[in-house]
């Protein structure tokens, strides 16, 4: 089963759709449980010959005279940042879905993927700061959330990526700066961004980012419209993210934006994995599950 | 510039359109919102200036497309300046005015203004509609001042243009104009339009005329007529606008030339140049008859003149030659290329010296001097001298002979002194007195009586030869008169060979205030040296101290041989200037013949008869002309009872008009302000102006035009 952006879109309250994802993922995945050191408890198993020893539950054997094992979930230390853009040019999209949307239901898929296989799970998303926040938070990062895998923590997460907002101008490179120093020891660090940005200084930061040894991911979402121009009356082109505009007759100019996209495209995938950061490109129309299992497999289920 | 179907120029306002869709395309593009503008702005900005480019480019071809339709279907088409505004509807009653002025003989080519103009004529003739009456009008200087009034007989009019010649005439267009608008003031047409055909030449319109008015006939019960109408002018430009370049002998003097010897005459030729491009090495000849006597090169500046002299020994009598330029142009007028001329070369001169005191010494001779004077190396043969002793002159007759210089004789016998007298005052006889020790005052106012200009005084010795103080109380000459014929010869430098002569002994001479006696020249002290006196046809010079060595070393001198070769001359009127003055073609001329001659007939340079006309019937004076042709007229004459015969004292030549040799052209917009400003008149190069409905048609050039906006448009939209 695909899940296809515009059916997403009718999908209900946005925890609904990311969990949808996320079962779509997992489906394709054909998870199995691992168990494993964890400070939480999952059950108890009969003692055998070999367990170790540390872990028999005293007080089981006081009440029962039997040997019990207790069992943890496994404890992983994959910690994943999420670094989600939101900028305005994130909030384009005239398809069911923005980028933004878009963006966000990946994130909160795989931050309910991370947090089922209990990975701890971060998030920033990067913007100008939301004058109504009380948190004190650095330039570029509108939002942050620390790393945590618990239930309430996805929800919250959840919760932040469903309020999201696409506006400002692009300050993914203070974020990405930012996350480098919240992300502490080696991190999977998965940026969610059409990396539009006219100071072109977010390549050099996800370089910064792979060469503190984070393991950088980025999903560079673009709208299909964006890959393809397909206009055709003349049009005023409003910047999203500042005051620029410029009038065009799209047929006229096709071609050669076509051909800039694509120097660009083809220039950050190359650029970055030089820098060893891995880069996908999608589109805001393909279905996220499938983006997502495809990344998931390429990674080794990862 | 006229339309057909001006109705559609309305189509014009079609052109809002593209400009409209031009306007939407520029300002209201539909704004959107669009994150990857960076590479919008970056497609934009190479391409903008382009694009902005295309967008005009293909707004103007749009346009053009819908104005070159829409002017197409109008039909326009251009006509000559100004003909819209000098057609009127309706009929029109026309005088076609044809300039038949010597200028409209001017060659282009192979043809002729005028025939060009006449052509153009007749097929305004044919476009005339046929309820517009025609009348022609030939144009030239002296041209009947009422032309005939427009009808309907095209045949009449065909054949008048058919039948026309150019004339050797002047022209005045702006008469010929007024002429014409009052024929049409004889037609009952309202309609009223002068076509003129010719070659608009600056000298043949007066600017400062009033223009011309078709009088309106006077209203019921008046008789004083209306204001005049003014007649629509169409000027038709035989030359097409050319420049009209010329070269023309505008003079011709004739006059003696001494350097060339006895009937040397130089022939000086005026040169006009008419162009504004200088001329050089025109060769200029001197005919006599067929026979080439001279020739010389000219260079005149553009716009200028430049004169010739070219030199000829002529034979005597009246002698007709021409001048002319031996210009080989595609283009100009030939006529003015030559001048004819007469002149009067004077016959030879029969002197008869009567010697007074003749020698066997030849130097002691009385006549020595005189004889050396006038002898045939000396003048060429054009003076035969003869020389008598004073009684054998007394017995000789004097037919045959010009002039009689008598030289120191004795006071003559009554007979002689009457013949003498006789053939001064009827034949013109010339008499030259000279004195000497033979000559008694008294015996020579007795014997000559009025024949002497001044009755003889006495004698005077003012020293004796010989002695010292002679050079010093010698007479020398005082005044002299420089501008008679005998002494003009001298040119100022040359005069002192006159004054240095000194003269011992001369008679004084009586006053006689009734006398009409010249002093030409006197000594000194006052005394006449020279006296010059008239009798009837004849001259006498009195010269009142000797013709030889004896009272005087005048003739010793240098000067005197002229002076005495000259007197000579002018007393057998030799040097009388008989510059037979020329006409001007165009003009009459006074003819008188000698008294007791009748002119029976001129025969003009074509050997027919001209027109004769007696002003009154008692006087002999005979009025010819106008004179028609340039050239050479020969009076006939007529003694009673004797065969008419030709009278060479009354040739004369008629000349062209040199204002007809300057086409510089009128100043169109002048022209037009003349003749009542643009609205009445207009000038057109060529007749079809005349009808002015019709013209160069233009739609299919814009038709041309729309197609290729049209394949324009489509090459820049598919792009």
């Amino acid at each position: 089963m695909t899940l296809d952006p515009k059916l997403l879109a009718r999908l209900g309250p946005f925890p609904v759709r990311a969990r949808k994802v996320m079962e779509g993922v997992l489906t394709g995945l054909h998870q199995s449980r691992a168990y494993g050191q964890s400070v939480e408890f999952m059950e108890h198993k009969e003692y055998a010959p070999g367990d170790e020893i540390k872990n028999i539950d005293w007080r089981a054997y006081a009440k029962l005279d039997k040997y019990y094992v207790k069992r943890f979930e496994m404890e992983t230390n994959l910690r994943a940042l999420l670094v989600v853009d939101a900028s305005g040019s994130m909030a384009y999209g005239r398809g069911p879905l923005t980028k933004l949307s878009y963006s966000a239901i990946c994130a909160g898929a795989l931050a309910y993927l991370l947090s089922k296989q209990g990975d701890q799970v971060g998030l920033v998303i990067a913007g100008d700061p939301d004058p109504s926040s009380t948190e004190r938070l650095p330039a570029g990062v509108r939002s942050f959330l620390p790393f945590g895998a618990s239930a309430l923590h996805v929800q919250e997460l959840l919760q932040r990526l469903d309020t999201a907002q696409g506006r400002g101008p692009t300050l993914l490179a203070k974020a990405l700066d930012f996350a480098a120093e919240k992300a502490g020891r080696r991190a999977l660090v998965i940026v969610l961004s059409d990396l539009f940005d006219a100071t072109e200084r977010t390549a050099p930061a996800l370089k910064m980012l792979r060469g503190r040894r984070h393991d950088v991911l980025l999903l560079q979402v673009l709208d299909r419209e964006e890959l393809d121009f397909p206009f055709d009356d003349p049009t005023r082109f409003l910047s999203m993210e500042d005051d620029r505009q410029v009038e065009a007759q799209p047929r006229q100019i096709r071609e050669s934006y076509l051909e800039e996209l694509g120097k660009f495209l083809d220039g950050t995938r190359r650029d970055l994995a030089r820098a060893d950061v891995e880069v996908e490109q999608i589109a805001t129309d393909d279905p996220p599950d499938r983006v997502l299992l495809r990344l998931l497999a390429r990674r080794g289920g990862g | 510039m006229g339309f057909a179907h001006p109705l559609y120029l309305w189509g014009l306002g079609a052109m809002a359109l593209p400009i409209i869709v031009h306007l939407l395309n520029q300002r209201q593009p539909r704004p959107l919102a669009f994150g990857a503008i960076e590479f919008v702005l970056r497609s934009q900005r190479q391409k903008s200036r382009r694009l902005r480019l295309r967008q005009i480019l293909l707004l103007a071809l749009r346009c053009l497309l819908i104005a070159a339709v829409a002017l197409a279907l109008a039909r326009p088409s251009i006509k000559p300046k100004g003909t819209q505004a000098a057609v009127a509807s309706g009929p029109q009653a026309t005088v076609l005015v044809l300039d038949a002025s010597l200028s409209m003989r001017y060659r282009i080519g192979s043809t002729t203004l005028f025939s060009r103009a006449r052509t153009e004529a007749l097929a305004a003739l044919d476009r005339l509609g046929p309820d517009e009456p025609a009348g022609v009008q030939l144009c030239y200087q002296g041209a009947p001042a009422q032309a005939p009034a427009p009808s309907f007989d095209r045949l009449a009019a065909r054949r008048a243009l058919q039948e026309a010649e150019p004339t050797y005439l002047g022209s005045d267009l702006t008469a010929c104009l007024a002429a014409a608008a009052r024929a049409l003031g004889e037609s009952p047409v309202k309609g009223k339009r002068i076509i003129a055909f010719s070659d608009l030449a600056a000298h043949s319109i007066r600017l400062d005329a009033l223009p011309p008015l078709v009088p309106s006939a006077p209203a019921a019960g008046s008789t004083t007529p209306g204001p005049g109408v003014r007649p629509s002018i169409v000027l038709v430009d035989a030359a097409q606008g050319r420049e009209l370049p010329n070269t023309a002998i505008t003079g011709v003097l004739v006059r003696p030339s001494a350097a060339l010897g006895p009937r040397g005459y130089e022939v000086v030729a005026t040169v006009a140049n008419f162009s504004g491009a200088a001329v050089s090495a025109l060769p200029v000849l001197l005919r006599i008859g067929a026979q080439t006597l001279a020739k010389g090169f000219v260079d005149v500046p553009a716009r200028g003149s430049a004169r010739k002299t070219l030199g000829a020994v002529l034979p005597a009598g009246v002698v007709t030659g021409r001048i002319e330029l031996a210009r080989d142009d595609a283009q100009g007028l030939d006529e003015d290329d030559g001048q004819d001329f007469t002149v009067h070369v004077p016959r030879d001169v029969k002197a008869l010296i009567v010697d007074g005191a003749p020698s066997s010494l030849r130097s002691r001779d009385e006549a020595f001097f005189v004889e050396a004077a006038l002898g045939p190396a000396r003048t060429g043969g054009r003076i035969v001298a003869q020389t008598l002793d004073a009684d054998a002159a007394a017995g000789n007759s004097l037919d045959g002979i010009d002039v009689v210089l008598l030289l120191n004789i004795p006071a003559p016998p009554r007979a002689f002194a009457e013949r003498l007298r006789a053939a001064v005052t009827q034949r013109g006889l010339g008499l030259f007195i000279a004195l000497g020790d033979h000559v008694d005052p008294d015996a020579y106012n007795d014997a000559f009586g009025d024949l002497l200009p001044r009755p003889l005084h006495l004698l005077k010795t003012a020293a004796e030869p010989g002695t010292l103080e002679a050079e010093e109380h010698a007479a020398r000459f005082g005044a002299i008169d420089w501008t008679h014929p005998l002494f003009r010869i001298f040119a100022s430098t040359e005069r002192e060979g006159l004054e240095s002569a000194r003269t011992y002994r001369y008679a004084l001479l009586k006053v006689d205030p009734a006398a009409q006696a010249k002093t030409l020249a006197s000594y000194d002290d006052g005394a006449p040296a020279l006296v010059e006196g008239r009798l009837g046809a004849g001259r006498v010079l009195l010269y009142t101290s000797t013709a030889s060595q004896a009272w005087s070393d005048w003739p010793i001198r240098s000067s005197f041989l002229p002076v005495l070769q000259q007197a000579v001359s002018y007393l057998a009127s030799a040097l009388d200037e008989k510059v037979l003055q020329a006409s001007l073609v165009g003009n009459e001329r006074v003819l008188s013949p000698a008294p007791g001659l009748s002119l029976s007939s001129v025969a003009d340079p074509d050997g027919k008869p001209a027109p004769l006309r007696r002003e009154k019937a008692d006087k002999a004076e005979v009025v010819l002309g106008p004179l028609l042709l340039p050239g050479l007229y020969k009076p006939l004459v007529q003694a009673p009872g004797a065969a008419a015969r030709e009278e060479p004292d009354l040739f004369f030549v008629a000349t062209l008009d040199a204002r007809e040799s300057d086409l510089r052209r009128v100043d169109e917009s002048d022209l037009k302000a003349q003749l009542g400003g643009a609205g009445s008149a207009q000038v057109a190069a060529s007749a079809q102006a005349a009808e002015g409905a019709r013209g160069t048609p233009l739609w299919g050039g814009l038709l041309l035009l729309a197609a290729l906006a049209l394949l324009g448009e489509g090459a820049l939209t598919r792009r």
